[in-house]
């Protein structure tokens, strides 16, 4: 498998060709999509052999053939999150649909590339692929080369968005298939915002979602940004986050794991200016034979900047899990803080969990700590509500909701951290119904 | 009918005998203590009759309310009314005080077909026990014995044992650690719950717990078996010449 990952034929095979590729646009695209076409057939898929791979196998994704789904025409109505009433973006297999979508009221903008024009197209221009290269690695490259739109969510400088913009990346269809969606987020300087990411797609159907998101955020601004992974039971989801943090920012982002088969985040944060301070959370909570793997870098590119990590999984079954906390401190990043702490706990005996912090600190004024703690429930704790009435699978998902906790009191906006607590609560009693 | 009958109870850990074949009975409204110099098996007593288990029985029965308690799991024993105090209650980060307290008493109220209290219902009911035990009510919205002293902790077991209204309580080692004042407060709760129905079993290293409750029964065990029982008096005996003249009386039993 591991040559057919890098067999031309097959590399050929998943590239977007002829009339269900997307508009050629203006030449710079052209130019970049050409340059990722190359950088794929060059790199081909991540195998175990790369380091940055070494814990997750995705020699399921050679082993389908996906076809390539452009079309926004087909909506399946059960895969929508009930009740949110907030500005809703929505994209069905990369395509950003209108008339699925509820607008965020001005000031903040949304853009597509296939319809952008003047100083709109040169913001495309500027962001996209600035951060996420296809020389990263070849499902970057895979996604550049083959993306059927680009959405732009930006917000000007000096607002304060009240309610949480919703972005609904929707997989739809009936037969292996893959989408690369592809988000550009610009958070203008002073500005603050929450925008929340839900991927769904259907149980059952082996699919790909190859999703890739670059965000800037302007000096002495606040985002928040959460990931609800709710893909289909046999899916792979490959989600590529960027974000690029100006000075005195404040940024963080939850990962909140529960869908998909193969799972991939990468999160790369750069600090690219004084004062500024990252928090990256992460909660997965993995049943069966999922594969939940939380991949974060942080570059402190720049000094008095702090970062912090918290990531926590809950491993039922045969699940596997792992987290690798990549912290750069480049020369003179003085004043760095940054903290990392993976903790997850193992639900069954087959279950398992790597962690692994990679340190490199180039700067001598620097704070870098890591933890990393794995194992199962607590049997004094357990004992300890047993013996106060409560039955065994109570005490068990009582504990393994406090273990969740507190990556859920983290988040900032009030209403979402209730709703993310009840998705919560409703996911670990399946665990608990399902296997233990 | 006794609610605690112990008779010829033998148990240990990873093929060690602890117990070597205890024998207690505990009728309504006695309060017993169980003294004893480190490694008698206090402590291992208290928790096999809790239902810990990584002690394993391997002889003799155990009858609560005339019912056999060694087939009971931890959690139908405590819904059946056995309480333990525990000698180092755990942290439980992520778990308020209130919530679990709920939950308990709605576990055991709904083992006994009795319906589950409701959020207001059950926050008098707090005030009330709270009371009892000269307790804050921020006490409620802390994870359950996080970052508690070793006092506030004791006082959070007899708080529970107050809401839980057990039929036989355990108290192991409630003493330990606490000051002077700790200890008169917990002491008032344990005392507030002596009553008729109730029995109590008061497991401790020092007579000093003793002064301020006072037990029916004192019982010294060594080496996994009570050796000698008596009332209070045999507890000061114990604080005045330490436990090394039991040593031959056991013998020739």
């Amino acid at each position: 498998m591991t040559q057919l990952m890098s067999n031309t034929s097959y590399l050929q095979g998943l590239l977007a060709t002829g009339p269900n590729s997307s508009t050629p646009g203006p030449d710079w695209l052209q130019a970049r999509r050409e340059e990722a076409r190359q950088q794929w057939l060059r790199a081909g898929l991540p195998t175990n052999t790369d380091e940055q791979w070494r814990f997750t196998d995705l020699s399921l994704l050679a082993e389908t053939s996906f076809s390539i789904r452009h079309s926004a025409a087909a909506m399946a109505a059960d895969g929508r999150p009930a009740g949110s009433d907030g500005a809703e973006l929505v994209l069905i297999n990369g395509k950003f649909s209108v008339q699925a979508s509820r607008l965020p009221p001005a000031p903040v903008r949304v853009a597509c590339l296939d319809q952008a024009s003047g100083a709109e197209l040169a913001t495309f221009e500027n962001l996209l692929g600035a951060q996420a290269r296809p020389a990263h690695h070849g499902l970057i490259a895979l996604n550049t080369a083959n993306f059927s739109d680009v959405v732009l969510v930006e917000v000007p400088g000096g607002v304060a968005v009240e309610q949480p913009l919703n972005l609904v990346v929707h997989s739809v269809g009936a037969e292996p298939f893959a989408s690369y969606p592809r988000i550009l987020l610009k958070v203008g300087d002073n500005s603050s915002v929450t925008v929340v990411f839900s991927f769904t797609g259907p149980d059952n159907l082996t699919y790909l979602t190859n999703s890739v998101l670059e965000t800037y955020v302007g000096a002495g601004s606040r985002v928040e940004l959460v990931k609800i992974q709710r893909e289909g039971t046999s899916s792979l989801h490959i989600g590529s986050d960027y974000a690029h943090l100006d000075k005195d920012v404040r940024f963080q982002s939850l990962s909140l794991n529960q869908g998909g088969l193969l799972v991939r985040n990468n999160v790369t944060v750069t600090l690219a200016g004084p004062g500024s301070e990252a928090t990256l959370n992460g909660l997965s909570m993995t049943a069966g034979r999922q594969h939940v793997d939380n991949h974060t870098m942080l570059d402190h590119a720049r000094d008095h900047c702090a970062s912090h990590e918290l990531y926590k999984s809950l491993l039922a079954g045969r699940s596997s899990g792992t987290f690798t906390g990549k912290i750069l401190v480049r020369p003179g990043s003085q004043k760095t803080d940054a903290k990392q702490t993976s903790k997850s706990v193992l639900l069954s005996g087959q279950a398992s969990m790597n962690s692994q912090p990679q340190l490199e600190i180039y700067a001598d004024d620097v704070k870098c700590t890591h933890g990393s703690t794995n194992g199962p429930l607590d049997e004094e704790q357990l004992f300890y509500l047993r013996a106060r009435g409560l039955a065994y699978n109570q005490a068990r998902a009582m504990l393994t909701v406090a273990f969740a906790a507190d990556v859920l009191a983290r988040v900032w906006q009030p209403a979402l951290r209730g709703t993310l607590e009840d998705l919560v609560v409703a996911e670990l009693h399946r665990l608990e119904r399902e296997e233990f | 009918m006794p609610i605690l009958e112990i008779k010829d109870l033998k148990a240990g850990i990873a093929g060690r005998e602890i117990l070597r074949g205890v024998n207690l009975t505990i009728a309504p409204g006695e309060v017993h203590a169980i003294m004893g110099p480190n490694g008698s098996g206090k402590s291992t007593l208290a928790q096999v009759l809790a239902g810990r288990d990584t002690y394993v029985v391997t002889g003799g029965e155990v009858r609560l309310n005339g019912r056999d308690l060694l087939e009971l799991s931890p959690e139908e024993r405590a819904c059946e009314g056995l309480f333990l105090a525990f000698q180092y209650p755990v942290e439980i980060p992520g778990v308020s005080t209130s919530y679990f307290l709920k939950a308990a008493l709605n576990a055991v109220r709904k083992y006994h077909g009795e319906p589950e209290l409701d959020a207001m219902d059950f926050l008098k009911l707090m005030k009330q026990k709270m009371k009892l035990l000269d307790m804050d009510a921020s006490f409620l919205s802390r994870a359950v014995n996080e970052g508690f002293s070793g006092g506030e902790k004791k006082r959070n077991e007899i708080l529970q044992m107050a809401v839980l209204d057990p039929k036989l309580a355990i108290l192991d080692e409630t003493d330990s650690g606490l000051d002077i004042d700790a200890l008169r407060i917990v002491a008032g709760g344990v005392n507030s719950l002596r009553g008729p129905d109730r029995g109590i079993l008061l497991v401790t290293h020092y007579q000093r717990l003793l002064n301020y409750i006072v037990p029916d029964y004192v019982h010294v065990l060594r080496d996994g078996q009570i050796i000698k029982s008596g009332d209070k008096n045999l507890a000061l005996e114990l604080e005045a010449r330490g436990y090394g003249w039991l040593e031959e009386p056991a013998a020739a039993h």
